[in-house]
C-alpha cells in the first residue's frame, strides 16, 4: 500500500501573506486541521489548528494577534512524504516526529496530503470485512513454510483468502489473521487443528456438541 | 390456523451429502409435528418467475446460476460467490432457489390480501444472497423478493432476523428504503462470519437509522441475549409502527450449531416466539410472515423449530419427544438425540466471562440507541 492509495489528492493550502484569521476560517469551512502553507507555487510550510491556538493563546509570553501573517507562524522544517513512498513510511515519519499530516510530494510539486486520519482508514482497510467472510486466527510458527502448508490447506476445501494479516508476537511465533469467503469458518478450524495448527479463533466450544 | 407454505419442491436446494443446510431439517420438522398428532396446513406454493428474482438480483449473476443450473461450465462463477466451498453449483439450482423465493412470496400474498395473518415459510431465510452474488448457502433471496413485493403494493416491513449470522444481504438490498426497518441480533462480526453487521451500519438515505444491528459477544447466553431484545425491539417497532413484521428465525444461535459460538438453549427460543408473536399482535396488526433459516445441529435444530410451528399454532408443548421419533433420527444419522423437547436447565458449564459478556452487550444496546434516537424522535 502505497501513500498515493490512501492521501487526500484535493489539498487546500494558504498563502504565508494570508491572515491567522484567514487561515482559521479555512480550517472551520473546510472542516481540516492542516494547512500547506505554498508561495509561489513552493511549499513554504505548515501551519496547523493547534499551531493557531497556541500562537494565539492568552497563556502565551506575546500572544500573536488574529491579523498576524501565517508565514510568521507556520512551520518552516516540513517534513514530507512521496506519493510512491509506503504507507508504513509515511506512518513511521509521523510517530517519530508525533506530527498529524505530511505533505505529498511529486517531484516539487504537492500532489496531496496525508494524515493520521488516513492512515486510521489504512488500518481499516487492512483489517476490515469488505466482502462476506469468516474470520480466523493463527499461531504459526515463525519458519519457511508454515504459511504456505496454512494456505495449501484452505485452498484444498476450495475455500478463498480474502485478506491475510500477519504480525511478530513473540520470538518463534506470528499471529496470522485470516479472512475466508466461508461460513463453514468452524469447521475449517477443527481441520486445521487437526493438521497441527495452533488456531486461536473460532476456540474449541467449551460445552458437548 | 395459520398457515405453513412448503413443497415437497424444496428439496431440490441441497448442496449434497455433507453440506450443513441439508433439507433433512425439515423433515424431521415435519415427522416431529406428525408424530405429536398435529398436521399443519401446507399450502404448495409457484416457483418465483424469472422477473420477480430480478427485481432484487442483477442480471449477469441470475445468468451464471441459469447457466449453472442446466450444467454449463461458467468460467468466473467464483466471482459471483457460486461453485465456492459454501455454495457449490448443482444441476437445477436456479429453479430450486425459485422454489424458496416462491414460498416467501406466496405467504406474503396470503397476509397482503388478508387471507391469512400468521404464515411460516417452511424453508428458505437465504438472508445472505447478495444482489451480485451468491453467499453463505444463499442463491437467491427470497426475503428480499418478498419485502420488496411488499414494499412495493404500499406496505411498511419490519424484518426481524435472528439467525446467529448478520443479514447482511437483506440489510444491503434495502438499506436506503425508507419502508423497510432491518433489525439483526447476530454474533458480532468481529468474530463470525459475514463480517459484517456494527452498530454504526445505520442505513443511508432516507433509510437512515432504520437498518439496526445488535452484534453480540460470543458465548453470549440466554438472558443477555433477552435483555438485548427487550431493549431493542419492542422500542424500535413500536416507533416504526410497520403494516407487516417479516422474521428470519435461523436456529443457529443454539449452544449446540456448530458453526457459530451463541449459547442460546431451547428456552431462550421459546421465551424469544413468545415475545415476537406478542410483538406481532401489538405493533404489526397481528401479521407476520417467518421464515427458517440456519440451524446445523441435527439434535437442537428440530427441537428448536418444533417450538417455533407448536406456539405458532397455539398447540401445547409437550415434555417429552416421541420416542419413535427419537429412535427413527438417532438411527438414521447415527447421532444420540435428546429425549425431551427443552434441554436441561444448565445444559453446559458456566461461561467464565458470562459477567463481561452481559456487560458489553448491554453497552452495545445502549449506543445503537444512542445512535438511532436523532433519527427516530
Amino acid at each position: 500500500m502505497l501513500v498515493q492509495d490512501v492521501m487526500t489528492r484535493r489539498v487546500v493550502t494558504v498563502s504565508p501573506a494570508a491572515t491567522l484569521q484567514e487561515a482559521y476560517e479555512t480550517m472551520q469551512s473546510e472542516r481540516i486541521r492542516h494547512l500547506p502553507v505554498v508561495e509561489e507555487g513552493r511549499l513554504a510550510g505548515v501551519i496547523t489548528d493547534r499551531d493557531l491556538r497556541l500562537a494565539t493563546s492568552t497563556l502565551a509570553p506575546a500572544p500573536f494577534a488574529p491579523d498576524a501573517k501565517v508565514g510568521d507562524v507556520m512551520n518552516r522544517t516540513v517534513r514530507t512524504t512521496d506519493a510512491m513512498d509506503p504507507v508504513e513510511d509515511a506512518a513511521r515519519t509521523m510517530r517519530e516526529h508525533k506530527i498529524g499530516c505530511l505533505p505529498v510530494l511529486e517531484g516539487d510539486r504537492l500532489a496531496g496530503i496525508v494524515t493520521g486520519i488516513d492512515l486510521l482508514d489504512a488500518l481499516l482497510k487492512l483489517t476490515g470485512a469488505t466482502e462476506p467472510t469468516g474470520r480466523l486466527e493463527i499461531r504459526l510458527h515463525d519458519r519457511p513454510g508454515e504459511l504456505a502448508r496454512l494456505t495449501g490447506l484452505v485452498s484444498e476445501r476450495n475455500v478463498n483468502i480474502h485478506s491475510l494479516l500477519t504480525y511478530p508476537e513473540e520470538r518463534e511465533h506470528v499471529r496470522t489473521v485470516l479472512r475466508v469467503n466461508t461460513i463453514e469458518t468452524r469447521p475449517l478450524a477443527s481441520a486445521l487443528r487437526e493438521a497441527g495448527f495452533d488456531v486461536v479463533w473460532p476456540p474449541d466450544k467449551p460445552c458437548p456438541a | 390456523m395459520p398457515r405453513v407454505i412448503y413443497s415437497q419442491a424444496y428439496k431440490a436446494y441441497d448442496f449434497g451429502e455433507d453440506h450443513p443446510f441439508s433439507p433433512a431439517r425439515h423433515d424431521m420438522l415435519l415427522d416431529l409435528l406428525s408424530e405429536l398428532g398435529h398436521s399443519p396446513a401446507l399450502c404448495e406454493p409457484r416457483p418465483a418467475t424469472r422477473e420477480e428474482i430480478l427485481t432484487v438480483h442483477e442480471e449477469p449473476y441470475v445468468q451464471r446460476v441459469e447457466s449453472l443450473g442446466r450444467g454449463e461450465p461458467v468460467a468466473d462463477a467464483q466471482n459471483f460467490g457460486l461453485c465456492t466451498a459454501d455454495n457449490p453449483c448443482f444441476p437445477g439450482m436456479d429453479l430450486a432457489a425459485r422454489w424458496l423465493v416462491g414460498g416467501a412470496l406466496e405467504g406474503a400474498r396470503m397476509i397482503a390480501e388478508g387471507e391469512e395473518q400468521k404464515v411460516l415459510q417452511l424453508g428458505g431465510g437465504l438472508h445472505h444472497a447478495q444482489p451480485d452474488r451468491a453467499s453463505g448457502f444463499c442463491i437467491y433471496s427470497d426475503l428480499g423478493v418478498t419485502i420488496r413485493r411488499l414494499t412495493s403494493q404500499g406496505f411498511y416491513v419490519a424484518y426481524l432476523d435472528i439467525d446467529v449470522h448478520h443479514g447482511d444481504g437483506v440489510q444491503k438490498i434495502f438499506y436506503a428504503d425508507e419502508k423497510v426497518l432491518t433489525i439483526s441480533f447476530h454474533e458480532s462480526g468481529r468474530y463470525l462470519f459475514p463480517g459484517t453487521g456494527d452498530v454504526h451500519e445505520l442505513g443511508s438515505g432516507s433509510g437512515r437509522g432504520l437498518k439496526l444491528n445488535v452484534p453480540l459477544e460470543p458465548y453470549t447466553e440466554g438472558a443477555s441475549y433477552l435483555e438485548a431484545f427487550d431493549q431493542i425491539v419492542p422500542n424500535a417497532l413500536e416507533w416504526f409502527k410497520p403494516q407487516i413484521l417479516v422474521v428470519q428465525a435461523g436456529a443457529d444461535a443454539h449452544f449446540e450449531d456448530p458453526l457459530a459460538d451463541l449459547m442460546l438453549t431451547t428456552r431462550t427460543y421459546e421465551a424469544l416466539y413468545r415475545r415476537i408473536l406478542d410483538y406481532a399482535d401489538r405493533f404489526a396488526g397481528g401479521k407476520v410472515l417467518f421464515t427458517l433459516g440456519g440451524g446445523y445441529s441435527p439434535r437442537a435444530v428440530p427441537r428448536v423449530w418444533g417450538i417455533l410451528m407448536l406456539l405458532l399454532h397455539g398447540w401445547p408443548l409437550p415434555e417429552k419427544l416421541p420416542p419413535s421419533w427419537v429412535d427413527r433420527w438417532s438411527a438414521r444419522l447415527s447421532l444420540n438425540l435428546p429425549d425431551l423437547l427443552h434441554d436441561p436447565e444448565s445444559p453446559f458449564d458456566p461461561i467464565p466471562r458470562a459477567e463481561e459478556i452481559s456487560r458489553r452487550n448491554r453497552q452495545v444496546c445502549d449506543r445503537l440507541l444512542e445512535a438511532t434516537s436523532r433519527y427516530w424522535f
